[in-house]
């Protein structure tokens, strides 16, 4: 109901997302993948769907590229319903997660394949061909077979055969996992400079935040087949949803609590680690379970009385900086960043404080 | 050096073995091949009249043209019915797999002769399908040609080799990745066109594999054609069976097999040629089916 009344306020052009899901619900025989989720992806935007492995993010792209059927729910593209329409006849194109390239066809040709199903020149097809290997600079891998490739090489190709079509939306699903971690970084350079280049909507799906970070506009966060979060990727680091994405991205230090007073955006939150005032998530009042996010790279080892005590447990030397593990009150595990040539020790007691404008307090899930 | 010598002494029994059970009896074949009999002894002299008398002879022309369009005609239909049944069983069977592949090979272990007798039971005159056909009124007298026919031998040619069909095939889509057929669709292929451009060519190694064994087994086969085929029953087979027992002509025999030997190797060389040449042969060559 509600995300029906929001599709009906922004059917004016300039807000109209070019895909939106409503409820879009899978069920594989009482297993729920994905539960009821909304969205909407605007047109010319590189968004990631980001989540752990059986979150329920391929599924929804698997949908989306019309592989399986929703059991509920409503898929629009451009404000026409999906609903049976073949994944042969939808406007989108898809970046298989082993490229699933054509091995008795050769780079030519497996680019050329969805070209024969428009009425093309032969001349045309030729240089549209080779204008999208140019766009990957395959060009003179035209003639080889897939298996003559590199893992990188054969990449390139499957993101030549889709984007060749022109399609209003390009599903890429974990199209980096198979690459090696240097390749990997170059080939997210290159993902988001084709997108800006073709002015084309990706989205593509991963579990490595650090690439949802390089590549978004926006990042969709998943979990248990639900949308926890859908927004910019600094919104996300700052501003998590929920406890879950504020862990998940970033790997907050989390300290259950209770709201004390809630006014406005800002909170008074009572926790083992102390009171503290911080801006907050909507919706808490007093009296609400909640929790506090504070980044690593937030916490600064300090001489004074402010701030709470902790007990180091390790230190890990990351080159330019230490990572400190410790254990706060309640055992809460408190994790930080220390700059310093030397770290402190091991089973020492510090004192830790914080810019607590620059914290963040969100609901505690249902669950904890 | 010494290494490479160590690898040859070990590889000898194999290549003894290869030329004492295969090389040396063939030849000795082609060997008897030239020679002539007279009465009960062995001429060995060398002359190719038994060669011009296969070539001369309508009867022993009409056989071997008859083998070979009987293994193509059982090929062509084992291999349409196989393929679906192989796309079933490895594409759309899940947890009972094993189950199918054995039912499938059950028959096999039987035993030629009982399923021969099975047939000869279900086609002849009073048989289960006649019994059935007249119960129904489909028909007022029994369908004689059904048994001791061309059409029973090949009704039952098909029978006995569909599982080694089904098999190679089955081979060739548990092979298939799943994602190509998706990648096809979300390229913008629909069903028919998937299977013209994806399903097939990366299915026929399976179908040359299945089409060969087949092919080869039907030719050999003579106890089917005899038991069933009645009049039609004489097969190449059984004439070179003939001439090696109570004829007493191994000579002509040998002759015959050797003019099978040749005409089949001549027959895959050529669709060697032809499937190298083609863009699956290219991609068989590259080491991907």
């Amino acid at each position: 109901m509600i995300a029906a009344d929001r599709a009906k306020d922004t059917s004016g052009q300039e807000n109209r997302p070019l895909l939106q899901g409503i409820a879009v619900h899978k069920d594989y025989g009482g297993v729920h993948a994905v539960r009821g989720v909304d969205f909407r992806i605007a047109p010319n935007s590189y968004v990631t769907l980001l989540g752990p492995s059986g979150c329920g993010k391929t599924s929804l792209l698997r949908m989306i590229g019309g592989f399986e059927a929703l059991s509920s729910g409503v898929l629009e593209l451009d404000g026409q319903s999906l609903a049976g329409v073949p994944a042969s006849k939808r406007p989108v194109n898809t970046v298989f997660q082993n490229y699933a390239l054509f091995p008795h066809l050769s780079v030519q040709e497996n680019v050329g394949f969805g070209l024969a199903y428009r009425r093309l020149s032969k001349g045309d097809m030729a240089s549209r061909v080779e204008g999208a290997l140019s766009q990957v600079q395959m060009t003179p891998m035209a003639k080889r077979r897939p298996r003559q490739l590199s893992g990188g090489q054969q990449q390139r190709v499957a993101l030549a055969r889709a984007i060749v079509n022109e399609p209003r939306l390009l599903l890429l699903d974990e199209p980096l996992s198979a690459l090696d971690r240097r390749m990997r970084k170059d080939m997210q350079i290159e993902l988001k400079d084709l997108q800006r280049r073709l002015g084309m909507t990706f989205l593509h799906v991963t579990h490595d935040q650090e690439e949802a970070f390089a590549l978004s506009d926006e990042i969709i966060v998943m979990n248990n087949g639900r949308i926890e979060q859908q927004a910019s990727p600094a919104e996300i680091y700052r501003r998590p949803a929920s406890a879950y994405v504020a862990d998940f991205i970033g790997g907050a230090n989390l300290a259950p609590g209770t709201i004390l007073g809630a006014v406005g955006e800002a909170a008074v939150i009572d926790t083992p680690l102390g009171r503290f005032e911080c801006p907050a998530v909507a919706g808490l009042r007093d009296g609400d379970k909640a929790v506090l996010c504070i980044r690593p790279e937030l916490l600064r080892l300090q001489a004074g009385e402010d701030g709470f005590e902790v007990v180091v447990t390790h230190t890990v030397f990351r080159g330019a900086e230490w990572l400190v593990e410790a254990k706060a009150s309640g055992d809460i595990t408190i994790s930080l960043i220390v700059d310093d040539p030397e770290p402190p020790a091991v089973g020492s007691a510090v004192r830790l404080g914080f810019d607590p404008t620059r914290a963040w307090i969100v609901a505690a899930s249902a669950g904890g | 050096m010494a290494r490479s010598r160590t690898g040859f002494w070990l590889s000898v029994p194999v290549y003894a073995a290869v030329v004492a059970l295969c090389v040396a009896p063939l030849l000795i074949l082609l060997a008897y091949s030239f020679f002539q009999v007279s009465f009960v002894a062995v001429l060995k002299e060398p002359t190719l009249k038994n060669y011009v008398r296969i070539v001369g002879s309508d009867t022993y022309r009409w056989l071997i043209l008859k083998a070979f369009g009987s293994g193509l005609m059982v090929a062509a239909i084992t291999a349409v019915i196989g393929y679906p049944v192989a796309w079933f069983i490895a594409k759309r069977v899940v947890a009972a797999k094993s189950a199918f592949l054995t039912l499938l090979l059950v028959p096999l272990y039987t035993g030629d002769l009982v399923r021969i007798f099975a047939w000869r039971m279900l086609l002849g005159a009073e048989g289960v399908l006649n019994t059935f056909l007249m119960a129904f009124g489909a028909i007022r007298e029994p369908i004689g040609a059904l048994l001791f026919s061309s059409l029973a031998t090949h009704i039952v040619l098909t029978y006995n080799y569909l599982p080694f069909m089904v098999l190679g095939l089955w081979l060739a889509f548990e092979a298939l990745d799943d994602r190509l057929v998706e990648a096809a669709a979300d390229l913008g292929a629909g069903a028919v066109s998937t299977f013209r451009r994806v399903t097939l060519p990366l299915t026929v190694p399976g179908l040359v594999a299945g089409s060969m064994m087949v092919f080869v087994m039907v030719v050999g086969d003579y106890l089917t054609p005899q038991l069933v085929g009645g009049a039609s029953g004489i097969t190449i087979i059984s004439a070179i069976n003939d001439l090696f027992g109570t004829a007493f002509d191994w000579p002509l025999g040998s002759a015959i097999a050797w003019t099978m030997l040749a005409i089949l190797a001549l027959a895959f060389a050529g669709a060697a040629i032809v499937i190298n040449r083609s863009s699956l042969g290219k991609a068989l060559a590259a080491g991907e089916a």
